[in-house]
């Protein structure tokens, strides 16, 4: 009882005091069949007194009775709370007979064992609960509800821009004279024109026509510089987002800023005009975030014109990622606030554009009908289910009846499907999961969105049951740019780099390493992270050994490489002997590093927690390192090793220091080097497992080797890329699930597309209890 | 609670207008207790010059006659001032229409641009802030004049193009402001977060409905959740009625259906946004505001009063074409005629919190960015002002010798209590704030 008087003051609500009383009737017959007053027994413990009068409703770990208390005993109230309401209202019937003493020792043994939220964080099972969309989630799902109402693009090889360049400022189609693609728009055309041949110089105009492909989720800012006039359309090919036909004064650079949601590709146009100016030139930039202002790349152009992508503008508070991955467990006052302007801020868009997602002109006469019809859909694309004809009529028709103004109908209708926990909740169902639960699973799992047509028609046949099926849909999700914006999103948080905003070095030691170096860097990590995880093999070893990287021309002149012909990224040969794959990518290098020194402490501190998932317990007290003036003449490796001398920085740092030693061949930009202070490197290192074996290397190539070969490894990037995926702890699909997922990664030969089907096949299929898997129905 | 249609529904929600802060944080912000008397501009902008002779009166002093054009006036004259004599000295780039619509405000040169006009050479946008946005930033900056917007500017049939010839309003230098002449937009703008508000409200007891019976169907360990998810709308839905309990008898406009933004609606449209222009003084959403009807070589054709022609094309006709300078000398009556609705609304409308009409605090200054349509002149720019907000003496009519109208927005900023030396281009403030208004 004492879990629902607690629900009841927090929240009140008629069902509550019904389904008491019903539990009272239950304690009164429990208190009488145990023969009377529970006072006057001074040696009987909380303990006993709860297992011998509380137990059949509440159960013997406070989990609740179904039928009975069914709700757990957990909550926030003090333990003198409890006290009191133990004392002044349990058992029901007659609260006069657990008094005083007896009441405090029940109490704090509730208190202690279950109800307080620490004792119940350690004493629950695993299990798949509720969550919200996180923010990732909420914005792909609202991208791909609204967008389903929109043609679809398809993402082909194709790069480049359309060009058309005419003469004159007019784009008279009888005055174009040149129509090509351009890979980037970069042009100085100087007193000249684009062709003389067939454009004399003077007065010419001409129109890049396409869409840009966004990586990250943030703000964009784009640039164009001209001396000229121009227009730029993004994402919206009505507005402008820049719009500079007028030049005017020294004004040549144009911004301006708009959010779009990586893996997604965005309409694009840019006109350009010159009239009597002395030159001509134009530059399309972009600075997108955590990057450096640069040209777009011609990777990041496609010359069709794909559909608008839906992006939401309101802040949402960020996910709690206190388990490690970002999760939706947990909700708060300001997340139910932006989960309401971003209802309002969608469904005035809604409104705004409902000509185009309906297909319904304003004035059609069956205006209504199909408005309902459009409503309908959008309830049903939200709710990844078809909607019975109850919920059509409390979700669409309701709103229609009597409203005179069809735009407010919608709105109301729009508004009450993106507040209703039926689009913002995953796993409502309960205990029954049906096809379009397993449906909802697979797609969050791999795109973090809704199920789209082909899997909802799937569950619809009832084609989703079996593991196989499974596995199919799942293979056919993983070439969508959706997935590959996952599991670029995952790979960033497993190494950590999802939120680094500066890598700024020491200029005078490192002079050359600046915005333009470290954003091109991140491309060049991502570049080797796509070709190895999409590739066929796919070979989780190779992120680790690789000997080769991409470099562009400002790489490789910084890190000394054959410089590539072009503008692009190729991929170029390393050492073996010296580097392996991402772990001395000179990004990484970079980002676990100090301003002037390499951090042998940041290194070895990644390799524990993100390679090889070893616990590590937060330093006992803040510690400035010391700095590198303090004795000139040590190496780094030896001032780390002096300031982690003392046995209390021991416990953690005798694992650390030496696998981060096994770096000290890179400073602090990742460039490589052979001695420190006129000392050669030392990079040896060591690790004793966690069943205890020590094991010794030379170097980062022999930590590598160990570490691609380490079963602790592979545990640990399987659990970080399953809790990434599924959000929800691995524990809670069996005890054994990490064990099997781990054993599949083995046997496919490391394969990370195999494993990402396989956790689909294993939690897609899971019920919610997890007593039994969903047999074929 | 089911939702009305728009006009019902804005008619009760306008009441909630300037309810105290909500979480949307709609309303109006200075403080009433404290305040000095609200002080307001209103700039009202026709373009391509008027016929001078039916225009000026023809004497100086408190007796003067309304000529034709500014007959509708009439039931104002004695809060009028006509000031002759007022010329754009701006020089620079840029051909007569382009520097009479981007320096009117500005009182400064536009930058070298490509922007060609019919004669002189290309130029760009005005090199500096307008005069509205220089008090309204003025006003913004003191606590006890505050408001929700600096500044508001409305347009009629403004052409969705950007360039010199249809901005006047800068924010600063290379920032021109465009004009919103979709009243509907502009409702929203004032009221649609009210509107959100209000089909908030209608849903909200669906929400929880819909949350109590998915709560039923989870497991009791996922309840929590839901639980607290409806506490959050309870909350929702209390400060909601809070905000719509909070009413002041302040109403938003009705507008009527679906009137579209083009030519032949001119009449409907300038009505429309001078409804709201009057209700954001009374919701004291902004103490600034201007109208623009067309733009710089507007070509409005006014088949209301018989005038197929378009406007701009009209204005280079020759003095001696009588029959031209009639339909001009019409067509610039019908503008005043749009002065002198204005005019009525604020004069029939109480001061909110205060004393006499909003027409006692406020002025409205209405102008031109040409003098004459045929020469292109730039001297004598059409310069009527009206309403007692600014404490100069009104029912005059004044002729001064070729001042630079700089000085005169001077003079409009220090009635404000906005000291500056210099407006615009300083070599054109010279003897300061314009004279002879007080």
């Amino acid at each position: 009882m004492i879990g629902y008087l607690l629900r009841e003051r927090r929240s009140g609500g008629d069902c509550v005091v019904v389904r008491a009383a019903k539990c009272a009737l239950i304690a009164a017959a429990t208190a009488a069949f145990s023969g009377g007053s529970w006072a006057g027994e001074p040696d009987v413990t909380g303990k006993e007194l709860y297992e011998r009068h509380c137990v059949r409703c509440h159960g013997a770990r406070g989990e609740g009775v179904p039928d009975k208390c069914a709700d757990p005993l957990g909550g926030s109230q003090s333990l003198a709370d409890l006290v009191q309401i133990v004392d002044e209202t349990m058992p029901e019937d007659d609260p006069s007979q657990c008094t005083g003493e007896d009441a405090r020792k029940v109490a704090q043994y509730i208190f202690e064992s279950f109800y307080a939220p620490e004792a119940e964080e350690r004493t629950r099972q695993a299990r798949i609960e509720l969550s919200r969309l996180t923010v990732r989630q909420y914005h792909n799902a609202v991208a791909d509800l609204v967008g389903r109402f929109l043609r679809d693009g398809t993402l082909d090889e194709r790069r480049g821009l359309r060009a058309e360049y005419f003469s004159g400022r007019g784009f008279q189609r009888d005055k174009r004279a040149i129509e090509r693609v351009d890979g980037v728009v970069d042009f100085e055309f100087g007193e000249g024109s684009p062709n003389s041949a067939v454009i004399a110089p003077g007065e010419f105009s001409a129109r890049w026509q396409g869409s840009v492909i966004a990586d990250s989720t943030g703000d964009y800012e784009f640039s164009i510089q001209t001396e000229n006039g121009a227009r730029l359309w993004v994402n919206d090919l009505q507005q402008p987002l820049i719009d500079a036909w007028v030049q005017s004064g020294t004004d040549d650079d144009h911004r301006a800023t708009i959010r779009l949601l990586g893996g997604r590709v965005y309409p694009l146009r840019l006109e350009f005009s010159r009239s009597k100016e002395k030159t001509a030139s134009i530059h399309l930039r972009w600075q997108p975030p955590r990057d450096a202002l640069a040209v777009i790349p011609r990777r990041h152009l496609v010359p069709d014109s794909f559909p608008p992508v839906f992006v939401v503008n309101t802040d949402f508070p960020p996910d709690d990622s206190s388990a490690g991955y970002e999760r939706g467990t947990t909700i708060s006052k300001s997340w139910d606030q932006a989960k309401t302007y971003a209802a309002v801020e969608i469904a005035n868009k809604v409104v705004a554009n409902i000509a185009s997602l309906a297909g319904c002109k304003d004035d059609a006469p069956d205006r209504k009908e199909r408005l309902v019809d459009f409503c309908h859909r959008f309830a049903q694309r939200a709710f990844r289910r078809p909607l019975s004809d109850e919920q059509k009529q409390f979700f669409v028709e309701r709103h229609f009846e009597g409203e005179e103004e069809l735009n407010v109908a919608v709105k109301n209708a729009v508004l009450l499907v993106l507040l209703s926990p039926r689009f913002l909740y995953l796993g409502i169902a309960g205990n029954q999961v049906d096809d379009y639960d397993i449906a909802s699973r697979i797609s969050f799992a791999l795109w973090d969105s809704l199920p789209d047509s082909a899997l909802l028609q799937a569950a619809e046949r009832g084609e989703l049951r079996t593991p196989d099926a499974v596995a199919n849909q799942a293979r056919r999700m993983l070439a969508d740019p959706r997935a590959r914006s996952k599991v670029r999103y995952f790979l960033h948080h497993w190494l950590n780099i999802a939120h680094v905003d500066d890598l700024s070095k020491d200029n005078t030691q490192f002079p050359g390493f600046d915005g333009a170096v470290a954003a091109d860097l991140r491309e060049s990590l991502d570049l080797f992270l796509d070709h190895i995880v999409w590739s066929d093999r796919a070979d989780f070893r190779e992120l680790l050994l690789a000997d080769y990287w991409f470099v562009n021309r400002r790489l490789a002149s910084f890190y000394g490489a054959e410089p590539p012909e072009d503008d692009g990224f190729v991929r170029v040969p390393r050492d073996s002997r010296q580097h392996a794959g991402l772990l001395t990518h000179p990004y990484l290098m970079a980002r676990y590093a100090y301003h002037k020194t390499s951090s042998p402490i940041h290194r070895g501190v990644f390799i524990v927690r993100g390679q090889l998932g070893r616990f590590l317990k937060p330093p006992p007290e803040a510690v400035t390192p010391l700095d590198e003036g303090f004795n000139p003449d040590l190496t780094t490796r030896q001032r780390v090793a002096l300031q982690t001398k003392p046995a209390a920085c021991q416990t953690c740092h005798a694992m650390i220091n030496p696998l981060g030693f096994a770096f000290e061949h890179f400073d602090a930009v990742g460039r490589v080097r052979t001695d420190e202070k006129k000392s050669p490197i030392d990079a040896s290192g060591s690790y004793t497992t966690a069943s205890g074996s020590v094991v010794t290397f030379a170097g980062a190539r022999d930590l590598a080797e160990f570490l691609a070969a380490s079963e602790e490894t592979h545990r640990c990037f399987v659990g970080q890329l399953f809790h990434h995926v599924v959000k929800q702890p691995a524990a809670a699909f069996g005890k054994d699930e990490l064990d099997h997922l781990t054993a599949a990664f083995v046997a496919s030969e490391f394969n990370v597309q195999d494993l990402l089907v396989e956790i689909a096949k294993t939690t897609a299929l899971q019920a919610n209890d997890q007593e039994s898997t969903i047999e074929s129905q | 609670m089911r939702q009305k249609t728009r006009r019902a529904f804005m008619r009760d929600l306008g009441l909630s207008a300037a309810a105290t802060p909500f979480v949307w944080g709609l309303a109006a912000r200075g403080s009433e207790a404290t305040a000095p008397r609200r002080q307001r501009l209103v700039i009202l902008f026709s373009p391509n010059g008027v016929v001078p002779w039916n225009f000026w009166p023809k004497e100086v002093g408190e007796q003067f006659t309304l000529p034709e054009i500014l007959t509708p006036l009439q039931p104002f004259q004695k809060r009028v001032l006509t000031l002759h004599g007022i010329c754009n000295r701006v020089r620079g780039d840029g051909d007569s229409h382009m520097r009479g619509m981007s320096c009117l405000l500005t009182g400064i040169e536009l930058f070298p641009g490509n922007i060609q006009g019919g004669s002189d050479t290309p130029a760009g946008w005005a090199s500096g802030i307008s005069i509205d946005h220089e008090i309204g930033s003025f006003l913004q900056g003191r606590e006890e004049t505050k408001t929700r917007f600096a500044s508001l500017e409305f347009g009629v049939v403004v052409p969705p193009r950007a360039d010199p010839w249809t901005r006047m309003v800068y924010a600063g230098p290379n920032k021109p402001i465009a004009p919103i002449d979709d009243p509907y937009q502009m409702l929203r703008k004032l009221y649609g977060r009210l509107q959100d508000q209000a089909s908030l409200s209608a849903i909200l007891d669906d929400v929880q409905e819909d949350l109590r019976k998915v709560r039923d169907v989870v497991s009791a360990a996922d309840r929590r959740v839901l639980e607290e998810n409806e506490t959050f709308v309870r909350e929702l839905e209390l400060e909601l009625r809070a905000a719509s309990q909070d009413q002041t008898q302040r109403q938003a406009p009705e507008l009527d259906g679906d009137v579209k933004n083009v030519n032949d609606n001119i009449p409907t449209l300038s009505r429309m946004q001078l409804d709201l222009l009057v209700n954001s003084f009374v919701n004291d959403f902004t103490r600034v505001a201007t109208v623009q009807y067309t733009n710089s070589v507007g070509q409005a054709r006014m088949r209301w009063l018989g005038i197929d022609e378009a406007h701009h094309e009209l204005s280079h006709n020759a003095d001696s074409d009588t029959a031209s300078q009639e339909k001009l000398t019409r067509i610039n009556q019908w503008f005043c005629q749009q002065l002198a609705y204005l005019l009525e609304k604020l004069a029939s409308t109480p001061e909110p919190g205060g004393e006499g009409t909003l027409l006692d605090n406020t002025v409205v200054v209405w102008t031109n960015e040409l003098g004459k349509g045929n020469s292109h002149t730039l001297d004598n720019i059409p310069f009527v002002l009206a309403g007692n907000g600014l404490g100069f003496r009104m029912g005059r009519s004044l002729k001064y010798d070729k001042v630079p109208h700089n000085r005169l927005w001077l003079a409009v900023a220090h009635a404000f209590g906005h000291r500056l030396e210099t407006f615009g281009k300083p070599e054109l403030c010279g003897g300061g704030p314009l004279h002879d208004l007080t």
